[in-house]
Formats: structure tokens, sequence, C-alpha cells
């Protein structure tokens, strides 16, 4: 980590271009040399791929070579930070913003499984190793609210329990909905408008709009601070991970429209009632201490729903745009 | 005073008195105003009606799945009945849950969760249309949980 930003630089940076040995260090990275990869780098290393997406067995292969043991990470380290470098107030925005990460991962984790039903053998392949990710980024956080944070547990839900009073309750909207998707899909898992809209709301807004986008505030603090080395490494493979999820996500959601066109009126449809509820907020996360405002953190959202839309080539309708220019903050001097 | 039995007409009397009053003052106080407003004006131009089931109601209770039904109209609740088992069951949205869940609702267990750990399933119904409303209606189940009421205690399998 010799690169020290400050955390919201790419907001005004824009698009970066990635050079062959940066794609090489990100693709390549054994779990400890990830601690070395710059998390704007693999956000967008996300995006290299998307005008020209890899087909699921690409995509399994590198889930093969990339995949990592979250046993291996050693968080004492990150406790010390926690307990004894960071401030009451950085502690506090931090387990607020991955509280979020904690419940989001296991309910991409269990809502995803219906989803296997439907598709080709090779994308069979693919949903069946990003099963295994989502797993593995459970535990992940498990293994950080347990040995970092402090929580006590018997099991895997008891810590959940215990930073569920973190979660806000606008939560319910992406990922109740992916619940009641999840159960549509149990009902009629060849629905391929059904899917469509499914994968809009889990591929496109949770994974590759939300987890990209919140993901980057924690690891762009942890980077710049030099705090939480497990943590960066560990969530930093994971936003690896997650690249290899959008692209295949969005490689699904590109496929169904030109095979049907009428498909993109579901995606709009999703997009209408998520952005309908994207704007609202139901406490105050204060971003502040990790270097980050609210304003500048929604904004990174419309960022990176802009940039996928366009990058796979779906059009917003005129009411949508006209829905994200009321919900998308301006950023003050960007 | 006794309690109505849960799912009685009684009850249903009491659960549109208390979704009528809304979220209590302590509900209220852990949220923010701005999520309040998009609250009550979603209450106050809420066309549907839910039929909400208890999929497994007990046998002293008269034995399931039962639904409560209420219609939303001007800002309140205009309609709330019980559905009986067999009656034709109608509604822009119906969702379902096992007589469990519904007592851990009434026993303090989050709503948010209730939903988003499929507890409760819109079993009919446009989903993305529902989700629009999705902080009312989770506001709502929590008002409902806490409406006094009997609950049996099943025997042991």
């Amino acid at each position: 980590m010799t690169e020290r930003k400050s955390p919201t630089a790419v907001l005004r940076e824009g698009p970066r271009a990635l050079s062959d040995e940066q794609v090489r260090e990100i693709e390549d990275s054994a779990l400890a040399g990830v601690l070395g990869v710059d998390i704007d780098d693999v956000i967008e290393y996300v995006h290299k791929d998307l005008k020209s997406l890899p087909d699921f067995t690409t995509l399994y292969r590198r889930y093969l070579k990339q995949r990592w043991d979250v046993y291996d990470l050693d968080f004492s380290q990150d406790k010390i930070d926690w307990q004894e470098k960071m401030t009451e107030e950085e502690r506090e925005s931090f387990i607020a913003i991955a509280s979020g990460f904690h419940h989001g991962e296991r309910q991409v984790e269990i809502e995803l499984p219906v989803f296997m039903i439907g598709p080709s053998e090779e994308e069979k392949l693919h949903i069946a190793a990003q099963i295994e990710d989502e797993a593995r980024h459970t535990v992940f956080f498990d293994r950080f609210y347990r040995e970092v944070v402090g929580l006590k547990g018997d099991d895997i839900m008891a810590i959940l329990d215990a930073s569920f009073p973190w979660v806000s309750e606008t939560f319910v909207a992406p990922f109740g909905l992916l619940a009641y998707q999840a159960d549509e899909l149990r009902r009629s898992p060849y629905d391929e408008r059904a899917r469509v809209r499914y994968g809009t709301n889990y591929f496109l807004w949770i994974e590759g709009v939300l987890a990209l986008s919140v993901m980057k505030v924690t690891l762009s603090y942890a980077r710049w601070r030099g705090f939480l080395p497990a943590y960066y490494t560990g969530f930093t493979a994971t936003c690896r991970d997650e690249s290899r999820h959008v692209q295949g996500g969005m490689r699904y959601l590109q496929q169904a429209v030109r095979k049907d066109p009428t498909m993109i009126n579901e995606i709009h449809d999703t997009l209408r009632t998520i952005l309908s509820l994207s704007g609202v907020v139901s406490r105050r996360i204060y971003y502040e201490p990790l270097g980050w405002t609210e304003e500048e953190v929604r904004l990174l959202f419309f960022q990176q729903l802009r940039r996928k839309l366009n990058d796979v080539g779906i059009g917003l309708a005129p009411d949508l745009e006209d829905l994200l220019q009321r919900v998308q903050p301006v950023l003050a001097g960007g | 005073m006794t309690q109505p039995d849960f799912f009685s007409q009684k009850w249903a009397d009491s659960v549109r008195d208390a979704l009528a009053a809304g979220p209590s003052e302590q509900a209220r106080a852990g949220k923010l105003q701005e999520y309040w407003d998009f609250f009550e004006m979603i209450k106050g131009m809420y066309p549907a009606s839910w039929a909400l089931g208890c999929r497994d109601l007990p046998a002293q209770l008269g034995g399931g799945p039962a639904y409560l039904f209420l219609q939303w109209g001007g800002g309140t609740v205009t309609d709330s009945q019980i559905i009986a088992p067999g009656a034709p069951v109608k509604a822009s949205y119906v969702l379902g849950m096992d007589y469990l869940d519904w007592k851990a609702l009434h026993d303090g267990y989050d709503a948010q969760r209730t939903v988003m750990y499929r507890k409760m399933m819109l079993e009919d119904g446009n989903l993305l249309e529902f989700f629009k409303g999705i902080y009312f209606f989770v506001e709502c189940l929590a008002v409902i949980g806490t409406v006094p009421a009997s609950y049996p205690v099943l025997a042991a399998l």
C-alpha cells in the first residue's frame, strides 16, 4: 500500500485506464498479495470486461484461480487498530456501513440457489461458484465481527442478530425484494421475465451499484489510514470476486435483452421500484469520519449505475431518466 | 381485561384502530423525520388492500388458513375483517405466514426481518408494485405485531 490518495478522489478523476501489469496484479494475486492492490483499480477492473463480457466458462475458470481461504486471514493487527487506533466516531461509521454487508452477504448467498435452476449448464457452473463465494464472504464478516469488533455468539445467526441493530430500516427495499423475487422464482424457475427482474435487482443494483460503491467507502478508508490489513485484504479479494459476479450478471441481462428486446421493460420496471425507494433515508450514517459525505456516496451509486448501463448497452426510459435526475445528488465542486 | 383472540374480529378491529393511529412515538423516535414523511405520504395515497394470512391457525382459533383483510383508502383503514378458512380471498396483495411466526412478531421479532427472512411471503399480487410501499408495509406490520391478543400455546410435537 504505497499510494495514499483521498478516499473520494475517484469521484473527480473519472474512469481510469488499467495497464496490463495492473490487470495481471489484480487477476493473479494470491490472498497475501491482495493487500498491495488498490481498491480503485479493482473497481475499475469490474468495468474492464463489461463491453466484451467474458463467457461463463471463462468466469468459472477465473473463480478456480482466484478463490481464497477465508481462514488464512489473520485479524490480530485489525483488532489492535480497531481498539487502539481508530476513533469512536470512525468505529461507529465503519460498523454502520459494514453491518449492511454482514447481512447483505448472507442474503445474496441464500437467495441465489433458486436462480441456478433456469440457466444453461455453463452458467450453472458460474452460479455454483458464486454461491460458494458468497458463503465465504458471509464467513469473512462473521470472523470480522467476532475477532475485531468483539461481538459474541454461538453461531453465525447469533452474530447476525448482534449486528442487526446497526442495519438501516431501508435495507429491506433491495434485500427484501430479492427474497420475494427468489420466492417468485422458486414457484416458476423458468419464467424468463421473473429471472430478468431478479437479475436486475441482484446483479445490477445490489452487486453492481450498492456493493461496489459502499465497499469502496470502507476499503478506501482502510487504505488511506493504513488500518485493518486483514479486512482490506479479505474485502478487496471479495471485490475481485464481485467483479466476476457483476460481469456474469451483466452478461445474463445483456443476452436476455438481445434475445427478446421486450425484456428491457422488466429491467425498467424493476429500476422504477428500486429508484422510487432509493432516495429515502431512515437514519443518518455519518460517512465523514471515513472521509466521505452522504452526498458523495449517493453520487457514487449513480455513477456506478450509469456506467454499467452504458457499458452493456441498456438505455433508460425517459421517466426513469427523470427519476434518476431527481434522486441523484450533485457533487459540490465536482 | 381479557385480550381478544388472535385472528378474531375483535382483534381485527383493534388492528384497524392501531393502524389508523400509526406507529408509536417510541417507534418514531428512532428514525429520521424524512422517513416518516415518506411513510405518511404513502399512507395518505395508498389505495390497495392486504390479505394477511395465517397458514396454520390453531384449531382453538378455528383452524387455518385464515386471512386478516385490510382495505386502505383516504389515509386510513376503511375495512378490517377476518376471512374465514375456505372463504374466497380477494385483495391487491395476499400474503401468508405461519402461526409461530405471527406469534414471534407479537413477541417482538423484527418486522423487517420477517420480510427479509421470508417468514411472511407474497402469495398473490404484483411484487414490484407491492415493494414501492414496502417501508409503509413493514412499519404497519410492526404495528400489527404490537396489538394485544391471546395466542394459544401449541402442544409440543
